[in-house]
């Protein structure tokens, strides 16, 4: 009882806090600052006709680098607390149309991952968003119960090459321009062309590659016992 | 969409979030509680969308609606069905 009254005195308050805050915060029409450089000159210094890609890959890369790093930590801990205690769930036979399913969908899936994070300097996507797609694609494959399990140190492999691709293409604007990773080592190309915006497309393949071998074990950990 | 649609849509969309989270809180079955949050996690992919942030709605329909419901749907496993 005590509890409930204490809860809900602090959801008043929180709430009474919220709106004598939310009106006297001003939005302004125009962009400046920052963002304005972004929007007016981002097409011609990353040469990628999407502006939200360029921001994430080129000009916060180092940021996009720190994300991969938690997402690693996040997904090692889970794989590893899994195959310490695993959860030893009953895998029932699937049922008729998750079988027909898991035999039909995971292609035209996969294609979509694929095509989200080759196209990401162009249309909306990105490394992220691919490599979830390309994760559930495989998903789909360990529900219909159709494929054999290959061992997970293989996917480990993959993922730790795929980290290491990142680092190097930083390292690779060390090296040539004399910033860690520059986005300008491959020259920008015209805009809205495939071959274009510099780094961008590599650094989202190999994005898209860890997101999708990290979402991948993590399944794996939790549907196969040991992650196998 | 048009500009006099989008507030009735994004409104009404959000009433129907709104309502969907509550009652994933109240409803007996833990299955349904997960398949009511997965459906708040597509109305919010939705409504990015509708408010031009493609990039964001793509990934949310990806990592909200079926990652976190597959990973939920797991744990359920694990504790043992409905209680």
């Amino acid at each position: 009882m005590i509890r409930s009254i204490f809860g809900l005195i602090l959801v008043l308050v929180l709430g009474a806090i919220m709106v004598a805050v939310v009106p006297d915060i001003e939005y302004s029409e125009e962009i400046h600052g920052v963002g304005l450089h972004y929007t007016s000159q981002g097409m011609q210094e990353t040469g990628s006709a999407n502006l939200v890609t360029a921001v994430i890959v080129a000009y916060r890369g180092l940021d996009t680098l720190g994300e991969v790093v938690v997402l690693f930590c996040a997904s090692t801990s889970v794989v590893l607390i899994l195959s310490l205690y695993p959860l030893s769930l009953k895998v029932s036979r699937p049922s008729f149309i998750v079988a027909q399913t898991s035999r039909l969908l995971p292609a035209p899936i996969l294609l979509l991952g694929l095509y989200l994070i080759a196209h990401s300097h162009l249309s909306p996507g990105g490394g992220f968003p691919g490599g979830a797609v390309i994760a559930s694609a495989f998903l789909l494959v360990m529900l219909g119960g159709t494929a054999v399990p290959g061992s997970s140190r293989n996917l480990a492999a993959v993922e730790s090459l795929a980290g290491l691709s990142f680092g190097l293409l930083g390292f690779w604007g060390v090296m040539k321009l004399g910033q860690f990773l520059n986005n300008l080592v491959l020259g920008t190309g015209t805009p809205g062309s495939l071959v274009s915006a510099g780094l961008i497309p590599l650094i989202s393949l190999v994005i898209g590659i860890k997101v999708a071998s990290e979402l991948s074990s993590v399944f794996a950990a939790f549907r196969y016992k040991g992650g196998h | 969409m048009s500009d006099a649609l989008f507030p009735v849509v994004a409104i009404t969309m959000g009433i129907m979030m709104l309502a969907a989270g509550i009652a994933a809180l109240y409803v007996r079955r833990l299955l349904s509680a997960i398949i009511i949050v997965a459906f708040v996690s597509l109305s919010a992919s939705v409504l990015f969308l509708l408010m031009d942030a493609t990039d964001v709605a793509v990934t949310e329909a990806a990592v909200g609606a079926v990652v976190s419901t597959m990973i939920f749907l797991w744990g359920r496993g694990k504790i043992g069905g409905d209680r």
